[in-house]
């Protein structure tokens, strides 16, 4: 019986389109874009092949998810087909076996669901074959092919995946009979998908988002994080840890599901809902309400009426709708579990300002309301249709267009409701979290600026869309096609304006310091033009709205005539007039005034770029000396006057004669460099050249006067320029000036893609070299356009801001009712700093000769104090450790969150005003990011300002790493307990072997970085931060300061190279493998307790024996491992509670074998033994260092 | 008296089926009745009247307004019960009737409320107010239809095939309610039950194949057949041949044998046996001259 039902519904999906469709659908997607460049699923860039395993896997989770809303459409239909066929009352009646019933088509159906998937193998497959012979990709870009890859991947995720959401949906399907309810159940999965994925956000959460994820997605993430290329090439899933346990958890609760549902199943026709609330037709009382005329009449009022009564009903309707409540109830779910997780850094979370609330709305409420939106805009054109009502009402005398504006905004004020709900939920969330500072005109002025637009936008289009087509279900697909298919196809095309894709503006980003601005006005002009759009669409397709008899497309165009008045067409035309208008304003400014490029169109300048001006690398140029600044900064224009005067110098041997220049197109320059003429131009690449005659000759010093004025013209396509806004505008030197000689960061770095393009391959950096000569005399910073320079400047601004340059502050004036100041730098600094305007509250303390100055935003007090701790600990461990301070002020300044970040000039640190003035700290006892972030950029005044790497391999190292160590130094010494750090340097660790996992061409050994931000951040911190804790902390600060102490301010720049030799002398010899081992080479530890087992002594004390297992791996560049013999110190110890933080034993062992065995006496009760308890060393998988302690 | 004039209307679908033929009728106060075997295009040419479907040629004039021009004002005057009457979702009887009203140019809240309690007593569901209409029987929900089609005062009244699907019971009393509109009103009741016509109205027609066949009072027609209708019982295996040899206008079983009923200036020979025409001959003596 169980064959008989499973092969028939086999048999009878064979023969539907459906299946093919799925299968279809799946391949093209998967061969697409595994032959095409523009997609990169799952990271198949640098070394990783585009065929990887790891590419695979993702392709297949990632087609799961799709793959469930072909599990609906196969378990729904196979679970309602006789009953929708009214076949049921038939089939039930004969003889057969309830379990060959249900399981039979349940077990056809898995299987059908998984077939699409294989498209997924197929096209991955197919692609791989035919992209290289076909010349859209490189051969070398696709690896070998493992059979286990597909065979794991279908029995891990793909089998299980379809079985979970399957027993799910067929069990509703069963229970409600109805398709609309499996689909939103199928919904509803992927909605538990992406609240698991909320969970993840911080580390100490993982392993609990790893196994709440139905379809293991995040936990196959979370497992591979640390793969390296070489691993992601050759590694195929597999059913062991996290894995296991999540396919364990999830089967069984689906096979719970599954039993239930086949339990209440039966043949005999439940008691049906319909026929319970039929109601009787009962006897009556007689009542007699007497017939009085009523008045009727069609007049004026009646229009109103009407369209009152069609909205009441209408509303009514949808509220009351099943799947409009479950939506709702998902989206405000999404947005409490967004609200309860969240976390930032450092496992913090900022206080729930408005503008976050905002945001997550904005997150939560997203795609839900388009599904709301599209289904009900369907739902409600067609409704009177659908409950065959629509003769009674259509023939009534309303106005025509009456229903089709009353459904347009019965569907708006559904958005407007989900909206303010939404938006108290948020009110809620933050009262009680005791953030009384609500900002109710905020969450109005978000609404207006970007939902209300976009909302109306996407009602009046929709409704429009199913007016026109004038058939429900291709209604849909042509609204799934327009809101989301056409973003594709634009994509594809390389087309990427915002006047095309429904609904979209320039990006804007509230904050505090500059409110919506700066690109509220485009914002503005563009939801004004498609509103308009959206409108005239409309009230178009009231003149094809269907009344009366389902008609043809002829027909409705002949009825135009009697459906329109001819005011109405009036109307019509002066919005499509206004739409045109608008259009063309918009056009005007995105296109004509403002241009940018298509992603391809950059692409072909940047390689037309190299070809044309490669040559001309070498081209002298000379350097700066000296610099004076006059800034007008113009805030509300948006506009800024620079005047530089720089000093410049031929240090060259041969004369200059000619410059290169590039110009930054938004702004306009004059550059007069004396004796100058310009002799080309090219436009499109922003590059003049001028020929100096008679040429500067070697030794020579001219003055170069450089005015440059940016304007802010109309609005462009993708956003203003956030350097100058309303409050808090920030330029630093290189965009005020222009670029001399060739640029060689406009040309093309992905590898592969140079290949493609037919560049030659480019090396990163300059390789690092021992006895370095002219190449060390420029550093990585300024790249030998200057050394050390004095920098004046006088700058201005509006007269309720205060604006900053480098250096002391030697004057400030009124003049024009504009602020004025005059600044100085106190010694000759990096040519590198940053000009700065905004309405700040100043805070000021003085640590010895030092002024620390806080600017900061009059809203963001909560957390100054603490920063101006941070300021005064780091000028105290610094100065002590490593070197004197030499500007008299040190000044935290911040700015807009249009980015987030924190930059150390000299003297000057702008930091950003989402990344730690708004941090909630209150329940942080000892050391905190802010702590983090300020000792960090602080310790950049002494590693980059005072002395900075020669340009080439190893030279972020000096600086980033130097600064990361020392900041974790301020935050040591602030520790109580010796385990807290361990809190810190988990984020450091988590850094490094997640980005190396994540490198594109090769990982290096630290001293050869290469500016690689998980090298320099991650590895750096913590392999200087274990040598501290090996050889000391003295010794390794003093090597600090011996170094700085010989290049402090000077040239040559120094090299990594310089640094170990000198380090190498603090080594004791016993732990001189660690220079090679940490420094000079790629090395991980595999550490892990086998065993630890206690027992108490007869004195009292406690014995702990534990097994441990350590390993050393050395790996290459792309992966590649080797295990190198032990020979290390390690340490081990012991735990008193279980939640690590007293450590009550650790001793530093030597281990030479891979097992050994320790014996360890402790006074008090062990809770938990580990090996490396503080998590010094690089360990992939530190979980397994720990464990509880047994009791004999 | 109010008078609705229908001249030459002709509508062919784009399947090249044609619904109507040159329709020309004239009718008058009181209640109108329409036959036709199903397809014959009765609903095509009432929901024309309607205002819910546009004919390709021909006019209709309700006194001195043509219809199809003015389609507004004419709706004023417009009550209408489709064949399939059906009902919002999630919505009570009181809102759905409210709702109407309103549509209809009751724009008194208080008269409305009046109104509205005033029909659903009148059609017995007064109590039901408050339930979802959604719920209800099909007697229950054409009584909703016909209270709906009644709101206004209308003064043409179009009812398309209004006691398909009711029991014996709720077809009386459904035509009660009908039957109880006022004098003036024209009510045009189309339906495929030729003892409805009978029963209710004064004026006929009889339509197929989007012709009008026959057009007049109910007893014109009969009276048109007195004396020429005859009836004979027969075996099932004769049928075929006194098809063939009769003009044989209807047969139906009774107690498992066929009658048929003749069509005969006199009778043929003594077996047949002459009877009182009824309408159902009139209709399918008209119906037969229209196949042929």
């Amino acid at each position: 019986m169980f064959k008989h039902f499973f092969l028939s519904e086999l048999k009878y999906s064979f023969k539907q389109p459906m299946l093919y469709l799925f299968f279809l659908i799946v391949f093209l997607l998967v061969f697409g874009a595994s032959v095409t460049d523009n997609v990169t699923i799952g990271g198949s860039i640098g070394n990783v092949y585009r065929n990887a395993p790891n590419v695979i896997t993702i392709f297949s989770l990632i087609m799961g998810m799709f793959g469930l809303l072909f599990a609906a459409a196969f378990f729904n239909n196979s679970a309602l087909r006789d009953h929708k066929n009214n076949f049921h009352e038939i089939i039930f009646s004969k003889p057969i076996d309830k379990f060959g019933y249900f399981m039979g088509k349940f077990s056809a159906s898995l299987l059908l669901s998984t077939i699409p998937l294989t498209g997924v193998f197929f096209g991955i497959i197919i692609g791989s074959k035919i992209a290289p012979l076909m010349g859209w990709i490189e051969p070398d870009r696709f690896g070998p092919f493992y059979l286990e890859t597909f065979i794991n991947n279908y029995f891990i995720f793909i089998l299980p995946n379809m079985f979970i959401g399957g027993a799910i949906i067929y069990s509703l399907a069963q229970e409600f009979k109805n398709t609309m309810i499996s689909f939103v159940g199928a919904m509803l999965i992927l909605v538990g998908f992406s609240i698991a994925g909320e969970l993840s956000s911080d580390i100490d959460n993982e392993t609990i988002a790893a196994l709440v994820d139905t379809f293991g997605i995040g936990t196959y993430n979370i497992t591979s994080k640390y793969y390296t290329p070489l691993e992601k090439n050759t590694l195929s899933p597999s059913f062991s840890g996290l894995i296991l346990y999540n396919r364990l958890i999830w089967a069984g609760f689906a096979s719970i599901i599954l039993i239930a549902s086949y339990r209440r199943f039966s043949f005999m026709k439940r008691k049906n809902k319909k026929i319970k609330s039929e109601i009787n037709d009962s006897n009556q009382e007689i009542l007699n309400t007497p017939k009085l005329t009523p008045k009727v009449q069609i007049n004026s009022n009646s229009t109103y009426l009407h369209f009152k009564s069609f909205f009441k009903l209408n509303m009514n309707s949808i509220y009351k709708h099943v799947t409009f409540r479950i939506l709702f109830a998902f989206s405000m779910i999404q947005l409490i579990a967004g609200l309860a997780s969240g976390y930032e850094y450092f496992g913090l979370k900022s206080y729930p300002l408005t503008y976050f609330m905002v945001d997550h709305i904005a997150g939560s409420s997203g795609l839900f309301v388009l599904i709301i939106l599209v289904f009900f805009s369907g739902e409600l054109v067609w409704r009177d249709r659908d409950v065959n009502v629509n003769e009674v009402i259509d023939s009534t005398p309303h106005s025509t267009l009456i229903p089709l504006f009353a459904k347009t905004l019965s569907l708006f004020s559904l958005s407007i409701v989900i909206h303010f709900i939404l938006v108290i939920i948020a009110i809620i969330y933050q009262l009680i979290n005791g953030y009384s500072n609500i900002e109710l005109s905020l969450y109005f002025k978000d609404y207006l600026y970007n939902m209300f637009p976009v909302y109306l936008t996407m009602c009046a289009t929709l409704v429009s869309i199913q007016v026109i087509v004038n058939h429900k279900y291709l209604g849909y697909m042509v609204s799934v096609i327009l809101l989301l298919g056409f973003d594709i196809i634009l994509l594809i095309m390389d087309v990427n304006s915002n006047m095309l894709s429904i609904g979209s503006s320039p990006y804007m980003i509230y904050s505090d310091l500059n409110g919506f601005g700066p690109s509220n006005i485009g914002v503005f002009w563009f939801n004004l033009y498609w509103v308009l759009f959206a409108s005239f669409l409309l009230t178009l397709s009231g003149m094809v709205w269907n009344r009366g008899t389902q008609k043809t497309f002829k027909e409705r165009l002949k009825s135009i005539k009697g459906n329109t008045s001819k005011s109405y067409s009036i109307i019509v035309l002066a919005n499509g007039f206004l739409w045109v208008l608008s259009a063309s304003f918009v056009f005007y400014n995105t296109q004509i005034l403002n241009t940018y490029k298509s992603s391809d169109e950059y692409e072909k300048l940047a390689v037309d770029y190299e070809k044309k001006y490669k040559k001309f690398e070498n081209l002298p140029f000379p350097k700066i000396i000296d610099a004076k600044y006059n800034i007008d900064i113009f805030p509300i224009k948006k506009k800024a006057d620079v005047l530089a005067l720089l000093t410049v110098y031929n240090n060259h041997v041969i004369p200059i004669d000619s410059i290169l220049l590039n110009i930054n197109k938004q702004w306009d320059l004059s550059f007069n460099f004396p004796n100058a003429s310009i002799i080309s131009k090219n436009d499109d690449h922003g590059v003049h050249f001028y020929k100096i005659d008679p040429p500067m000759l070697p030794g020579d010093t001219v003055v170069v006067e450089i005015k440059n004025k940016f304007i802010t013209k109309g609005f462009s396509n993708g956003g203003e320029t956030t350097s100058i806004v309303k409050n808090g505008s920030f330029l630093n030197n290189f965009e005020i000036l222009a670029n001399i000689g060739y640029d060689s960061n406009k040309e093309i770095g992905d590898k592969n893609k140079r290949k493609k393009l037919g560049l030659p391959p480019k090396e990163r950096m300059p390789e690092l070299e021992i006895n370095c000569g002219p190449n060390c005399d420029k550093n990585y910073l300024t790249a030998g356009f200057s050394d050390y320079i004095n920098v004046e400047s006088i700058i201005s601004t509006s007269n309720d801001q205060i604006a900053i340059a480098p250096g002391s502050l030697i004057k400030k004036w009124k003049e024009n009712n504009r602020n004025y100041y005059q600044y100085k730098l106190d010694h000759p600094s990096q040519n590198f700093y940053s000009f700065i305007s905004a309405n700040y509250q100043v805070a000021k303390r003085k640590w010895e000769d030092v002024d620390i100055e806080i600017y900061y935003d009059s809203k963001h007090s909560v957390n100054i104090e603490m920063m101006l701790d941070a300021v005064e600990r780091s000028l105290e461990y610094y100065t002590q450790n490593f070197g004197p301070y030499y500007h008299n002020q040190a000044r935290i300044i911040e700015f807009p969150r249009f980015s987030t970040f924190a930059q150390a000039f000299p003297g000057t640190m702008p930091y950003s005003e989402s990344f730690g003035f708004i941090i909630d700290l209150e329940d942080e006892e000892d050391n905190n990011v802010i702590d983090a972030v300020i000792a960090h950029e602080m310790a950049h005044q002494w590693w980059a300002h005072q002395l900075v790497g020669a340009d080439m391999q190893g030279g972020t190292f000096l600086s980033e790493a130097f600064s990361e160590y020392s900041s974790l130094m301020t935050l040591k010494n602030l520790s109580k307990t010796s385990m807290k750090m361990r809190d810190f340097t988990k984020y450091d660790h988590d850094r490094y072997l997640r980005g190396r996992s994540g490198e594109l061409e090769k990982e290096l050994p630290i001293y050869k970085v290469e500016n690689q931000g998980y090298i320099h951040y991650g590895k750096g911190s913590v392999i200087l931060y274990a040598l501290q804790d090996y050889i000391g902390e003295e010794k390794v600060n003093n090597a600090m300061k011996e170094f700085l102490e010989i290049y402090r301010y000077k040239t040559p720049y120094p090299t990594s190279l310089n640094f170990l030799e000198i380090l190498e002398s603090k080594v004791p010899d016993s732990l001189n493998y660690l220079i090679d081992d940490w420094f000079k080479e790629i090395t991980l530890y595999d550490n892990r307790l086998k065993s630890a087992i206690a027992k108490q002594l007869d004195n009292g004390k406690y014995e702990v024996n534990i097994e441990i297992e350590a390993s050393k791996i050395k790996a290459d560049s792309i992966g590649n491992e080797r295990k190198v013999s032990l020979n290390e110190w390690i340490d081990i110890g012991v735990f008193s509670d279980s939640d690590e933080k007293n450590l009550i034993y650790q001793k530093r062992v030597k281990i030479i074998d891979s097992l050994m065995s320790f014996t360890m006496i402790v006074d008090s009760l062990p809770v938990k033994a580990a090996i490396d308890p503080r998590h010094i060393l690089i360990d992939r998988v530190f979980d397994d260092n720990i464990k509880s302690i047994s009791f004999d | 008296m109010s008078h609705l004039a229908l001249k030459n209307l002709s509508k062919t679908y784009s399947n090249n089926l044609k619904a109507l033929d040159d329709v020309s009728i004239e009718i008058s106060s009181g209640m109108f009745g329409l036959l036709g075997p199903n397809g014959a295009g009765k609903s095509t040419l009432m929901r024309t009247i309607a205002t819910l479907q546009e004919a390709d040629s021909g006019s209709i004039y309700f006194e001195d307004l043509n219809v199809l021009n003015n389609t507004k004002e004419f709706r004023q005057h417009l009550g209408y019960l489709p064949q399939e009457f059906g009902v919002y979702p999630r919505i009570t009887a009181e809102q759905l009737l409210d709702h109407i009203a309103t549509l209809k140019g009751v724009s008194s809240k208080a008269e409305r409320k009046n109104l509205v309690d005033y029909l659903l007593q009148k059609v017995n569901l007064y109590d039901k107010r408050n339930k979802n209409v959604k719920g209800f029987s099909g007697g229950m929900k054409q009584r909703i239809g016909i209270a709906q089609s009644l709101i206004g005062d209308p003064k043409v009244l179009i009812v398309d095939e209004p006691t398909a699907g009711l029991d014996p019971g709720e077809r009386n009393r459904f035509y009660d309610l009908i039957s109880d509109v006022g004098e003036n009103v024209i009510v045009i009741l189309s339906t495929h039950i030729v003892d409805d016509v009978r029963e209710l109205c004064t004026q006929m027609a009889i339509m197929n194949f989007g012709q009008i066949v026959f057009s007049g009072a109910p007893d014109d027609g009969i009276k048109s057949l007195k004396g020429r209708v005859f009836e004979k019982q027969i075996n099932k295996t004769e049928l075929d041949s006194y098809k063939e040899s009769h003009n044989v206008i209807s047969n139906k079983l009774i107690a498992g044998k066929p009658v048929i009923h003749i069509l005969n200036d006199k009778s043929p020979d003594k077996s047949f046996k002459k009877i009182e025409p009824s309408l159902e001959d009139v209709f399918f003596t008209n119906i037969q001259k229209n196949n042929q």
